[in-house]
């Protein structure tokens, strides 16, 4: 299917935080409990419709495992959004932010949007990390943040979805260079507005059909 | 290599198959059929290796995002037979797409019951199936100026390896005892099968098995060129694990590596321009007819010019080794059939391998010289005997194609293999899984490097590969396991099937020694078996610990053999380590590996020629 625009994306976090988890509730709209260890990089994709352009979201979720990171630094270059991602029932995993965050902003464009993500917010009574400590971070790091829950896909797709008008947004503004892909974003065959406005059907922040497009 | 293949193989073609040519690069994926010459279809679509699971056209795209260079690995490592690992990188602009192809393939070869397939042909009540062996192949095709030989490998030299084993299967398996009941007549069993004169060893029958389906492969691709699409050519490394050995079959410059404990065990026979030098020169010097007057079979010191027309200067001939003084005359003056070193060695000035599949319309640059006749599709066989080998949960092979050995060492490679196999202990049963494509991962990582300054490179700072990069890590413990189980359910059956009054020849078991011994094999690959001496690898210290025996005694002894698998060469019946020299100086330690000892024996590979090592550029 074409598109006015690709943004390429990366999550990154901590393992078991369910990095892979928000990818297939994203695009396959279903949960798998168990789920394999990412060993390498997957990848994903879903068409989403910004302003009444069609946004090809194309996701690299990325292994969080330690003795990976060398490999997952390679991954971050040319990403326009990131979803740094914590597991608000293990605060291991929220102390871990700011060397992910560290990482990747070294090894990424400075204008990548990123947005930070408790995950698992199905699981109260377990928390860990309180709500106000991951919305106190955000700010102080100038990020997005969410909570969200891969299991009931509260606000899974809220998330890809925010980051993806934060990074139209900048385009708006001028702020990307939408010319260079090495900032993660693609221009589609189909980007003159007049075949853009033809094909767009749903509204801000509609989507549509899961999977791979 | 390939910069100067793919210009050559541009000029020697027409205009007209030029824009062809210009014409099916431009078109978009899956589309390949386009007009002009090149309309005949694909006979495979081109895809990444099957175990992948890459299906959409998105994932395939990002799968060969030649920026990035994404190392991909299975999504699901139980696709591969006992979690063997792989791992792949494409190149980084060398060519449109990863020419590297790759295939895995789990087979039964099924002797059906004396008497027909019918079961219970005698009526006594027992159920005769027949006899199964199952095996196992991994193989890894390194494609180049298209992906059209790679894939057509990939996707049917199993089956055709297949087809020649079934042929000789009633010779690799024991005597069958339920078949001396129902023997056929003498002259129905000597009518159907020729029996030679002196017993052939199975592992001669599988390695021409081997052989003979590389030669079937090739001619394939030579027919098959004439009705689809299918360009290029490729080297091919097989592993094929059956009744308990491992044969590895080489034709090219990918490389299969037998690693233990940290150490390039053997390795497979790298075939390049210059380590074929002798075998080219040869075939030139006997059909001069083949060079087309371009190329002389002449070696000299150095490059003749005009200039030394009547000077003498070092020559050899293509049955000389050594150096000898020739008064340089105009037909000097031609191109040498084999020139450069090393990684820029060439046949015709044009191709950089000289085994392997395809490359049937391949032209000299700028000439009308046919290169094929100096290309060869038959492989190097390495066996090991698995059995009688003490293999260890450290016991891997790796399969790599160039990308990985151009700047890897085998030793290297090895020591690679071992942190990575460390970090996913075989102890660990939620980790162990993940532990060979962890390990073909690092591996790849390794070769890959990156992106610095607009350059790849390694960890130190040198040069990386820019070439596609496949790796597979098979482990051989299990394979071993299995088959030792399977064996033992043979014999056992065997004894269930064995008559009151056996025939000559069929040994007589009891059965209880033989339960015993059943009983005895199950504990013991129930766990994983150590080497003697060491610590079993139920403890977490195992690994390490046995990798400390290994070192302690290669120390004390380093030609040690008891722990070195016995590798035999088929194809001349010598200690396979003559042909298969790891390149150990390439090594970056100082301490020299028992590898070593294999590499300072000279090269005897087709009759003593260069005396110069088979290996590749050290990698720093």
């Amino acid at each position: 299917m074409s598109y006015a625009y690709l943004f390429k994306y990366i999550i990154i976090g901590d393992t078991g935080v369910g990095k892979s988890c928000l990818l297939l509730q994203f695009t396959d709209k279903r949960f798998q409990p168990v789920h394999d260890l990412t060993i390498g990089v997957e990848f994903g994709a879903r068409m989403i419709t910004i302003d009444g352009k069609q946004v090809k979201l194309q996701i690299w979720d990325t292994a969080g495992q330690e003795a990976f990171r060398s490999i997952t630094r390679s991954y971050y270059r040319g990403a326009a959004g990131a979803l740094l991602v914590y597991d608000i029932t293990r605060r291991d995993t929220f102390n871990h932010l700011t060397t992910w965050l560290e990482d990747a902003r070294q090894h990424s464009n400075s204008n990548m949007v990123i947005m930070l993500i408790g995950n698992k917010s199905d699981l109260e009574s377990r928390r860990d990390v309180k709500r106000e400590e991951g919305e106190a971070f955000a700010r102080e790091h100038g990020l997005i943040f969410m909570e969200t829950s891969a299991k009931t896909a509260a606000n899974v797709e809220e998330a890809f979805i925010n980051t993806a008008k934060e990074i139209y947004e900048k385009i708006q503004e001028g702020v990307f260079d939408i010319n260079n892909e090495a900032n993660g974003i693609k221009l589609g065959p189909q980007h003159s507005p007049a075949a853009a406005g033809g094909m767009a059907a749903g509204g801000l922040g509609g989507s549509q059909g899961g999977g791979c497009c | 290599m390939f910069n100067r293949f793919k210009s050559a193989l541009l000029s020697s073609v027409g205009a007209a198959e030029s824009a062809a040519a210009a014409a099916q690069a431009a078109v978009t994926d899956g589309a390949e059929a386009a007009g002009g010459p090149a309309a005949r279809p694909a006979k495979f679509a081109y895809g990444r290796p099957a175990f992948l699971q890459l299906e959409t056209e998105d994932e395939l795209q990002v799968a060969g995002d030649r920026v990035i260079r994404p190392i991909i690995v299975p999504r699901d490592s139980s696709r591969l037979p006992w979690t063997a690992g792989y791992a792949e990188a494409v190149n980084a602009g060398k060519s449109k797409r990863n020419e590297d192809a790759a295939a895995v393939y789990t087979g039964v070869l099924h002797q059906p019951p004396p008497g027909g397939p019918a079961g219970d042909g005698d009526g006594d009540g027992l159920q005769r199936t027949g006899r199964s062996v199952p095996y196992y192949y991994f193989g890894l095709f390194d494609g180049h100026a298209g992906h059209g030989a790679s894939v057509a490998a990939a996707h049917q030299l199993h089956h055709i390896i297949h087809e020649r084993l079934v042929d000789v299967l009633d010779h690799l398996l024991p005597p069958d005892p339920s078949a001396a009941e129902a023997a056929p007549a003498p002259g129905v069993r000597a009518a159907s099968l020729w029996i030679p004169a002196e017993e052939v060893a199975p592992e001669k029958l599988v390695t021409g098995a081997l052989e003979a389906a590389f030669n079937d492969m090739d001619a394939l691709i030579a027919e098959d060129r004439l009705k689809y699409d299918m360009r290029g050519g490729c080297t091919a490394v097989v592993a094929l694990l059956l009744l308990g050995r491992l044969y590895v079959a080489n034709a090219g410059d990918s490389r299969a590596t037998y690693c233990r404990h940290g150490r390039a065990v053997i390795a497979s026979h790298d075939f390049t321009p210059e380590t074929e030098r002798h075998r080219v020169r040869q075939l030139a010097c006997q059909q001069p007819a083949l060079t087309g007057g371009e190329f002389t079979h002449l070696d000299f010191a150095r490059r003749v010019g005009r200039r030394d027309l009547g000077k003498r200067v070092l020559y050899r001939d293509a049955h000389m080794t050594g150096w000898a003084y020739k008064t340089v005359t105009e037909r000097d003056l031609r191109f040498p059939i084999v020139c450069g070193d090393g990684k820029r060695s060439r046949v015709c000035a044009t191709i950089g391998v000289t085994r392997g599949f395809g490359d049937h319309d391949l032209k000299a640059q700028n000439t009308n010289v046919n290169i094929k006749p100096f290309l060869s599709s038959q492989p190097q066989v390495l066996v090991v005997d698995l059995e009688e080998e003490a293999v260890t949960e450290s016991d891997v092979l790796v399969m790599a194609t160039d990308g990985l050995w151009d700047v890897i060492s085998n030793e290297r490679a090895a020591e690679l293999v071992e942190q990575s196999l460390a970090a996913f202990p075989a102890d660990d049963v939620t980790k162990r899984r993940y532990r060979c494509t962890s390990a073909a991962q690092d591996l790849v990582m390794s070769a890959r490097g990156k992106l610095k300054e607009r350059l790849w490179r390694l960890s130190d700072g040198t040069m990386a590969t820019i070439d596609d990069i496949s790796v597979f890590v098979v482990p051989m413990l299990p394979y071993r396991e299995e088959h030792l189980l399977w064996k033992l359910g043979q014999e056992a059956s065997a004894v269930r099937c064995a008559p009151a009054e056996p025939p000559s020849g069929v040994r007589q078991v009891s059965e209880p020694a033989q339960l015993d011994r059943y009983q005895s094999l199950v504990e013991q690959c129930g766990r994983p078996s150590p080497p003697a001496g060491t610590s079993p690898s139920g403890n977490p210290s195992g690994a390490a610990a046995a990798a400390a025996a290994a070192a302690a005694a290669a120390a004390e002894d380093p030609v040690e053999t008891g722990v070195e698998p016995e590798f035999a060469d088929a194809e001349t019946g010598e200690p396979a380590a003559a042909n298969g020299p790891v390149p150990a100086a390439n090594g970056p330690s100082g301490t020299p590996p028992a590898a070593e000892q294999v590499g300072t024996v000279p090269v005897t590979w087709f009759g003593g020629e260069d005396a110069t090592p088979v290996s590749r550029p050290a990698p720093r």
